[in-house]
């Protein structure tokens, strides 16, 4: 049967139809890329897509922040918190916490092996990289950042609440460890000694790396010297992100980096000051340009402490005096 | 012309200029990052400033006219901010820490470590209370009074920090370093620390009620039946006279709780105790490094980069949210100091500012907001300013014998 359709209502019609296909193509381009319902392609997630997942049983939101009291006070409805001082680090050694520990983490979280987790935080998504990290260490197999973090979110007035979640507990176990996305003091010296052909990247700020300050204002921990790692070039994390807080597009990125000579055709080290912003240039290289690349999280911390390696410093400063 | 001469008229008039500075001052704040918090810390402090002014809130003078007058209402009334603060704080804390026993703290509140130093702190700031007239918190308030005293002694409290912060490091490693951080909860369940600390309360205002009966062999005057008023003589009443006690110590305990819903919990040395450190670090005037002290949960004294903190608002909200109730009021009665007020004010508030530095807080940081939380460190500082206070009193009456 065809309907025909009179010459004066066409019009109406063809209006009709261009309206909904307008619509349609809007509501399109505002979902982003990853369909509402469907799974997250690639290493982030954009706000808008957990906004429309959030009640999804098999995606897993969990809070990365370092400042206390601001998961606690409102957060993303439904996250759970780890505590990057408590949860994430062993309270005792300087060291990323424990294979047992990070089991009961997560089975507390009620994550399972086919769980996608979307980490977030405070301070430019900083602690959730690194906390990336150490779930990509112990081989945890959907692991997401939220785009943006929590700056973004808050940004864009989305929901939050201050209910403590609570999900029924799972026993998750961790199978292999991956210990070759850490360097080590060895590793990084290695490099610095011309000894390995590994690319060092340090993210820290360009006083920093000068040698000028030792740290940021305000910090307490400190190096003995100031100055880098000899062989490192410099690209402040900052310079991989937008305006709102977000990873600067695959392609900017590949550029950013190919401009001081890191193109993935060798590993990669990344380094900071104790491991957390360097995670973020971590994510960045290793997650989203799919290069070989290890966080050297005893950072300078470690390196500008320890006795006899071989530092550059071309501010000259030595025990905080020139 | 005297001060005391000049007529009030104009008063209410410069309480609409205040409120519509503070507006303007809020709408600033707003442009501001984190802007959202700083506009909720200047709005609850403007309602604490206009409480605290109207009720006349104040630990010396309610402790002052229960010691000293036999008039309990005062001390009840802090009594009954403590308890609502701990209702509402438990409500609160148990929805952030699920588990008090499992070893880890709430985030921010201030449990601090428990020692004699402590006392020895509870008992500065006691003496410093008897001293200069006022706890830290009325000194802000009265300067909105036109008080010829606490000026001073917030210059005093200023001082008392900058001796607080030399003073620090032999007393962290003598005790404080070693003090354990008790927080009720975290032995006695949610449930065991809520009964505890209110039954303790209840007792207290118990017995404080049973002495207080006593020494009234007449009993209390019969209440008056209230006559229904209309609007506008309810209206002027809020501006008139001071507001009933009880309602000001169950405001109290409500905007204590709805405080550490958005922001860190009550305190108003923080910002001066950071400005003075700040100031002094910059001369090389106190040690550079103070051991353990910005490890510790209280008011917090590490310089700020920027004038713009929550506490500082609430800080300003309190002077201003006083100053229009004190102005509305027709309250605004300045005097010109004498040296005697000068004396009293440095000498009272260097003890205050000793003690609040080294106790982490005031009678507002460290007993009420501790206090609600659960910390036992806060009783031990209340009870160590009351024993001053009390020691006070008593050496007066022996005095006037």
């Amino acid at each position: 049967m065809t309907t025909t359709v009179p010459a004066s209502g066409l019009h109406a019609f063809a209006i009709r139809l261009g309206s909904t296909v307008l619509l349609a193509t809007l509501a399109g381009a505002a979902l982003g890329n990853t369909a509402s319902g469907g799974a997250a392609t690639g290493p982030l997630v954009t706000t808008e897509w957990l906004a429309q997942n959030l009640n999804r049983g098999d995606i897993r939101v969990i809070e990365v922040s370092v400042n206390p009291g601001l998961y606690e006070r409102a957060h993303i409805p439904g996250a759970v918190n780890l505590s990057w001082h408590n949860d994430l680090n062993d309270k005792l050694r300087r060291d990323i916490v424990g294979k047992q520990e990070f089991e009961k983490l997560l089975s507390r979280a009620g994550v399972k092996d086919d769980t996608t987790v979307v980490l977030y935080g405070d301070t430019n998504n900083w602690f959730a990289a690194w906390g990336a990290w150490v779930f990509d260490i112990y081989g945890v197999k959907n692991v997401k950042l939220l785009d943006g973090g929590r700056k973004k979110w808050e940004a864009e007035s989305r929901p939050l609440n201050n209910r403590a979640a609570e999900y029924a507990a799972t026993n998750y176990r961790v199978g292999k460890v991956n210990l070759d996305l850490r360097a080590r003091l060895s590793d990084a010296l290695a490099v610095a000694e011309g000894k390995s052909q590994a690319k060092l990247i340090d993210i820290r700020s360009g006083d920093e790396y000068q040698g000028k300050i030792f740290a940021p204002a305000g910090v307490p921990e400190l190096a003995i010297r100031a100055g880098h790692i000899p062989g490192a070039v410099n690209v402040p994390w900052g310079q991989a992100v937008q305006e709102d807080g977000t990873f600067k597009p695959k392609e900017e990125l590949r550029k950013l980096y190919a401009g001081v000579g890191i193109d993935g055709s060798k590993p990669v080290i990344t380094y900071c000051r104790i491991g957390e912003r360097s995670s973020h240039t971590w994510f960045a290289l290793s997650k989203i340009l799919g290069y070989d690349v290890k966080n050297y999280d005893g950072s300078w911390t470690e390196y500008g402490n320890a006795v006899g390696v071989p530092i550059n410093n071309p501010a000259g400063t030595v025990w905080a005096a020139k | 012309m005297p001060f005391s001469m000049i007529p009030t008229t104009w008063q209410p008039l410069a309480a609409a200029f205040v409120l519509a500075g503070l507006w303007l001052l809020s709408q600033h704040a707003q442009t501001l990052p984190t802007g959202r918090t700083l506009v909720f810390a200047l709005s609850i402090g403007i309602a604490l400033g206009v409480v605290l002014q109207r009720t006349r809130f104040c630990f010396y003078c309610h402790a002052r006219d229960w010691l000293q007058r036999d008039d309990p209402r005062g001390i009840l009334a802090i009594a009954l901010a403590l308890a609502i603060g701990v209702v509402g704080m438990t409500v609160v804390q148990s929805s952030w820490v699920a588990n008090p026993q499992a070893g880890q703290l709430p985030p921010e509140m201030h449990i601090g470590p428990v020692s004699w130093v402590l006392v020895l702190a509870g008992l500065a700031f006691g003496a410093g209370m008897a001293v200069s007239g006022s706890c830290i918190s009325a000194h802000w308030y009265r300067l909105a009074e036109g008080s010829a005293v606490a000026p001073f002694a917030l210059l005093g409290t200023g001082l008392g920090f900058a001796i607080g912060f030399h003073t620090w490091n032999p007393l962290y490693s003598a005790a404080v370093a070693d003090a354990p951080v008790v927080w009720l909860p975290q032995h006695l369940g949610y449930g065991g620390a809520l009964a505890l600390q209110l039954g303790a309360l209840a007792l207290w205002c118990a017995w404080i009620w049973q002495r207080h009966v006593q020494r009234r062999s007449a009993g209390a005057p019969a209440m008056q039946p209230q006559k229904a008023r209309d609007l506008r003589s309810l209206w002027q009443s809020l501006w008139t006279g001071r507001w009933n006690y009880a309602l000001g110590g169950a405001l109290v305990g409500l905007i204590s709780v709805a405080t550490i819903v958005r922001m860190r919990p009550l305190g108003v040395t923080a910002t001066l105790g950071s400005q003075v450190r700040g100031a002094l670090q910059q001369r090389g005037w106190v040690p550079e490094r103070l051991d353990g002290l910005d490890g510790f949960a209280g008011c917090a004294t590490l310089p700020q980069e920027s004038w713009a903190t929550p506490n500082a608002l609430v800080l300003a909200g309190l002077v201003g949210g006083a100053f229009v109730a004190s102005l509305a009021s027709r309250q605004f009665t300045p005097r010109r100091p004498t040296g005697r007020d000068a004396l009293r004010g440095i000498i009272g508030g260097t003890l205050l500012g000793w003690g609040a530095m080294t106790g982490l807080g005031c009678t507002i940081g460290t007993l009420l907001s501790g206090g609600m939380a659960g910390a036992l460190g806060a009783w031990v500082f209340g009870a160590a300013v009351l024993a001053a206070l009390w020691l006070d009193f008593r050496l007066q009456a022996w005095r006037l014998r």
